[in-house]
């Protein structure tokens, strides 16, 4: 049997996965990233191979392909590819009827078109600043003393929804300390902040094309309350993936490596 | 390839405005002149003793000060040459050759002369009113401004012999120039070019920073090695692109484009080679003058002209360049707060959709300085991944 792997080397995330001839996901990891972005590689690759009985080390892998911020980085690969072309081609294998994507990293978010072969129609992609991101997440969650899934619920109890009007994840920050402190319902106040975060969501899904339906990957695509945000005011049908939406650039990197491993 | 001839020695012109060359034509006694935009027909620049300095702002680090004068609404052009000058970077100009062809130099110009940002007892600026439109009325105003704002300026504060005979020597040696620019153009149809974006984008920048006369020697060691440099066997290159668009006088760039094996087939940007290495016909019927202000004016493409033969002509061009050049697909380009090429790129994204024919359009969006190269090279690699695919596709080599 041969095997194929994808590392996706994330900001804030590493993830690995492998996948076997069929295109069948036999290993996945899911690692904080470090700063050296060749060690998280080596670790995540290190903890998906110690998972195949077959293999010893990446080397043993048929195809390696990296992608992410870190995708030159990855010890071994044959090749790197954009994280955007990796999470089109991972939703598309994951769920061939989804056809764009709202990817939201650790520093960026992406829209994305997929074609009918799982390759990028179109995308669109904020890099300008951190507003909108994981790290505006993070920071969100520090300013209610939370951790980022007890964050992510909060919203769904709020009645209303207080506006976040500062854009900046500096100054957002600073809005909702003063909000907090105020007395205000930390539940609206963080509805607010799941409004600002899914209006920046929705004009990277229509720039690149969206219609009526998306789905979520990255990090954030496990923030119930982000979702609700989306499906509920601006009107986008969530489609939920059944494999981790965490994992699909790692997956869409595994799947190239796949398709080109066997096409050699 | 083997390093090709004088790549190094340009790499350390472009370090900085006031360089090796521009400091050896002062010292032979030439009259420097900085300008910033194709409005200034730089050929005017060159005449008699006079030469011409497409000014830069290399290695630009914080925009402090001119955030305050300026705000940071601004392009960043615009505030690291304000910035630039602030620190003393252009006190070798003898003269600025300004225009009012955008809210931005408007304002550089306006804090360079009220802050008397150059420290030269001789310094002096002019100021072009340049034409929105065509027309008859438009070449003269035109003209005339030159001539007053330019021209008489060099003449009556430097002694500058601005005569027909001194202008149409300036339009030989710059037109010299541009053969060369017009051959090195030509190599990069090939399929395997023996030039990369990089070292052209090199090339055409030391061009417009440095005095003609002295950078044209340089210039034809570098195009006699062009000729006999081999590629490498292997061709590096997935995809080719017509690059269109604002300022763009960073040449990491052009090295990003090709850290995504994406060849820059053509520049059509501020600073490129299209228009401004285009050779300038004259005759002897009529004056110098005349001729080259009617050329500069015909062949700018800045998106500053809003009539619509002018925004037709501009999509015209671009669609040329990708058919003439085997392009794979254009990218826009525009400076962050340039506002013509800000509201040109979604334009222009809009009518090749509109054509139909699947032209791939990409657009970006960046920094004067390109900073974040990181996400740059992300998006310029996703769209060479996309384009790469379905040209595959389209020869029928994947399902």
């Amino acid at each position: 049997m041969k095997y194929f792997g994808g590392c996706d080397v994330g900001s804030t995330y590493t993830k690995a996965v492998i996948l076997d001839e069929n295109g069948k996901i036999v290993a996945d990891t899911t690692l904080r990233s470090k700063i050296n972005s060749e060690q998280s590689a080596i670790m995540a690759m290190e903890e998906v191979v110690g998972k195949v009985a077959d293999l010893k080390s990446s080397k043993d892998l048929t195809y390696l392909v990296g992608t992410g911020y870190g995708r030159n980085k990855v010890p071994f690969a044959d090749e790197n590819i954009s994280e955007i072309s990796c999470h089109a081609m991972g939703v598309h294998v994951t769920n061939p009827d989804v056809k764009a994507i709202i990817d939201i990293g650790g520093q960026d978010v992406k829209g994305i078109a997929i074609d009918k072969d799982g390759t990028v129609k179109n995308f669109a992609m904020n890099d300008k600043c951190a507003a909108g991101t994981g790290r505006f997440y993070e920071a969100m969650a520090r300013a209610f003393e939370m951790d980022l899934p007890e964050f992510s619920k909060l919203s769904l109890t709020a009645k209303n929804v207080i506006p976040i009007t500062a854009q900046c994840t500096v100054f957002a920050e600073s809005e909702v300390i003063t909000l907090v402190g105020e007395g205000k319902p930390t539940d609206e106040i963080a509805a607010g902040i799941q409004m600002a975060i899914a209006k920046r969501c929705f004009v990277m899904a229509k720039k690149a094309g969206a219609v009526d339906s998306i789905t979520l990957t990255g990090g954030c695509a496990k923030n119930d309350g982000l979702k609700a945000a989306i499906e509920h005011v601006l009107k986008l049908n969530v489609v939920e993936l059944k494999t981790d939406p965490q994992l699909m650039g790692a997956l869409g990197a595994a799947e190239y490596a796949r398709q080109k491993g066997m096409a050699n | 390839m083997k390093d090709l001839k004088h790549i190094h020695f340009y790499e350390d012109l472009l370090e900085q405005a006031n360089n090796e060359l521009v400091q050896q034509a002062k010292s032979e006694g030439g009259v420097a002149v900085g300008y910033t935009c194709f409005y200034v027909p730089e050929v005017l620049l060159n005449v008699g003793n006079a030469f011409s300095v497409r000014l830069r702002a290399p290695n630009t680090g914080s925009l402090d000060i001119s955030q305050y004068y300026m705000s940071s609404f601004i392009c960043g052009y615009s505030r690291a040459l304000v910035e630039r000058a602030f620190e003393g970077g252009y006190n070798f100009l003898d003269m600025w050759a300004g225009t009012d062809t955008c809210q931005q130099m408007n304002r550089v110009v306006e804090n360079v002369v009220e802050f008397r940002l150059i420290d030269n007892p001789t310094f002096t600026h002019g100021f072009l009113d340049a034409p929105m439109k065509i027309t008859e009325h438009g070449n003269k105003h035109y003209e005339h401004m030159i001539q007053v704002e330019f021209l008489d300026k060099l003449k009556d504060n430097f002694g500058v012999d601005i005569s027909d005979k001194a202008i149409r020597k300036a339009v030989k040696e710059h037109n010299e120039m541009c053969k060369i620019f017009e051959a090195i153009s030509e190599l990069r149809k090939a399929e395997n070019p023996v030039i990369t974006p990089r070292e052209f984008h090199i090339l055409c920048l030391v061009s417009y920073a440095c005095p003609t006369s002295l950078i044209l020697p340089y210039l034809k060691e570098t195009y006699a090695d062009l000729k006999k440099r081999k590629p490498d066997e292997k061709c590096p290159w997935r995809a080719r692109f017509v690059v269109v668009g604002s300022e763009l006088d960073d040449y990491t760039f052009s090295e990003i484009m090709e850290s995504c094996n994406a060849y820059v087939v053509a520049d059509r940007y501020c600073f490129g080679s299209i228009p401004g290495r285009k050779q300038i016909p004259l005759t002897t019927d009529r004056p110098a003058l005349e001729q080259v202000c009617e050329f500069y004016l015909a062949e700018n493409q800045c998106p500053r002209f809003m009539s619509k033969d002018k925004i037709e002509e501009r999509h015209a061009i671009a669609r040329k360049l990708y058919e003439d050049y085997g392009a794979d697909g254009i990218i826009y380009e525009q400076a962050k707060f340039c506002d013509f090429w800000g509201y040109e790129r979604m334009l222009e994204n809009a009518k090749f959709l509109d054509d139909g024919d699947d032209i791939p359009v990409l657009q970006i969006d960046r920094e004067y300085v390109i900073a974040g190269a990181g996400q740059l090279r992300t998006r310029i690699q996703a769209f060479v991944e996309s384009v790469e695919i379905k040209k595959i596709q389209k020869a029928g080599g994947a399902k």
